[in-house]
């Protein structure tokens, strides 16, 4: 009963408490990724899903197994390099479901300059690519409930070659 | 089922902290729509991001278009979920209003979110001319501007004007230290094979505020001097392992190391 109570006097902090409906410019919440079926899995499992919109700062931040350090080897192997568009950065955002794995991928490309802009095919697909092969990770759950979060990889580029994971 | 109020206290300070938008002292505000503006601001009951936040932050604009904290707060949900074209724009309406309380804010968040050294470095510089005697502190409450601008200068690898920076800064009179400050310091100075220098600043930060980083680097340097470094790199792991090491709930912390480091060591 008193998780229930507890569970009742939080949940405003997570979705909009709007009764009307009204056409709005602005998603439930900025950033929510809504399914599109011409580039998204159909399998991706999703756990505990409308209208809440966990974000992985919401609980102890960036987690995955190794920690950071892990992706960061990972993508060292692969010694990746763009052609085009020296300097900026690639973030890939997605969504952790309740097993850990990642799913719903949308790309934001940017210049040093804070411009959208668009690196070479070939080195941002690799990148997707990579990041959906990051399947390690942490699962979260809220009060016992498994949810799924939304997580991002900035790449940093400079001279071609990346420079930094973030955040 | 004792311990889970704590628990939940805890998650929902937390999740408190990860949502809240700064209040604003509407008596200083000039105009009866910004005063107006001003207190949609404050009275704002949606989670930060949502759509009624949003909204609400376009009105506040609407009533009073100088009102640079509103565009500050509109672009946060951007900045932490990873949509920085947009953030940008927002964010640099801000600093145009109000340069003097925007730009420390938004160099902060070059360094912490996109390690854009130079961008920030330019934004302190900027900074330096309206308050040239406290550029104030990053947003997280963990750095002195001047350490962040250090930090900067350190990333880009000119290790002594990051120490020049420091070492002056840490002079200043009544100077409040912050959590990471010698430890940043003891770094560059390791960098450089100060170790000496180094040491003294791991000393130094060990009696303000001692986590795994800090033990870990002082574990390096007794093992570069052919000492038993052993039991301080147990420690480090240590306490890493009891959760003592640099944190932020959005990124990761400049010169953080990680437990997989510490344990090669």
């Amino acid at each position: 009963m008193t998780k229930f109570l507890y569970l009742l006097f939080i949940l405003p902090l997570f979705f909009s408490c709007q009764s009307e409906k009204t056409i709005s410019k602005y998603p439930a919440h900025v950033g929510d990724i809504q399914f599109d079926e011409k580039v998204d899995d159909a399998n991706f499992k999703k756990c505990f899903v409308y209208p809440f919109s966990f974000q992985y700062y919401n609980f102890d931040g960036f987690q995955y197994k190794g920690e950071k350090l892990e992706i960061e080897k990972k993508l060292e192997r692969l010694n990746l390099k763009s052609d085009k568009n020296p300097n900026g950065y690639i973030t890939i955002r997605f969504i952790v479901n309740c097993e850990g794995k990642p799913g719903m991928f949308r790309i934001q490309q940017m210049n040093e300059n804070y411009k959208a802009t668009v690196f070479d095919k070939t080195f941002t697909n690799q990148l997707l690519e990579f990041t959906k092969s990051l399947n390690e990770w942490i699962p979260k759950e809220y009060l016992g409930i498994k949810i799924n979060y939304y997580q991002y990889l900035t790449f940093k580029i400079k001279d071609g070659k990346i420079s930094e994971i973030l955040p | 089922m004792e311990k889970f109020p704590k628990y939940f206290l805890s998650i929902f300070i937390l999740v408190i902290y990860t949502n809240l938008q700064a209040q604003v002292n509407c008596n200083s505000i000039e105009g009866e729509n910004c005063k107006k503006a001003c207190e949609i601001f404050n009275n704002d009951s949606g989670s930060q991001g949502s759509q009624q936040s949003q909204e609400n932050l376009d009105k506040a604009i609407v009533l009073c278009p100088s009102f640079s904290d509103a565009y500050m707060e509109k672009s946060v949900p951007y900045l932490k979920r990873g949509d920085f074209v947009t953030w940008k724009k927002l964010i640099d309406k801000a600093v145009e209003l109000d340069p003097a309380n925007q730009l420390g804010y938004r160099g902060w968040c070059k360094l912490q979110f996109l390690r854009d050294y130079e961008g920030a470095i330019e934004d302190f510089d900027q900074l330096e001319k309206y308050r040239p005697e406290n550029l104030g502190y990053s947003k997280n409450g963990n750095y002195n501007l001047y350490v962040a601008k250090a930090i900067c200068y350190s990333a880009l690898n000119q290790k002594e004007k990051a120490i020049k920076i420091l070492e002056n800064l840490f002079k200043t009179k009544n100077y409040n230290f912050g959590l990471y400050d010698y430890y940043q310091l003891g770094v560059t100075y390791f960098e450089i094979t100060q170790y000496d220098k180094a040491l003294e600043n791991f000393e130094k930060q060990s009696k303000i505020y001692d986590f795994a980083e800090n033990i870990y680097f002082k574990s390096k340097v007794a093992k570069i001097r052919n000492k038993d470094y052993l039991d301080l790199k147990n420690l480090a792991l240590k306490t890493y392992d009891e959760g003592k090491y640099m944190k932020d709930a959005y990124t990761h912390h400049f010169n953080k190391v990680y437990r997989t480091q510490i344990a090669e060591l």
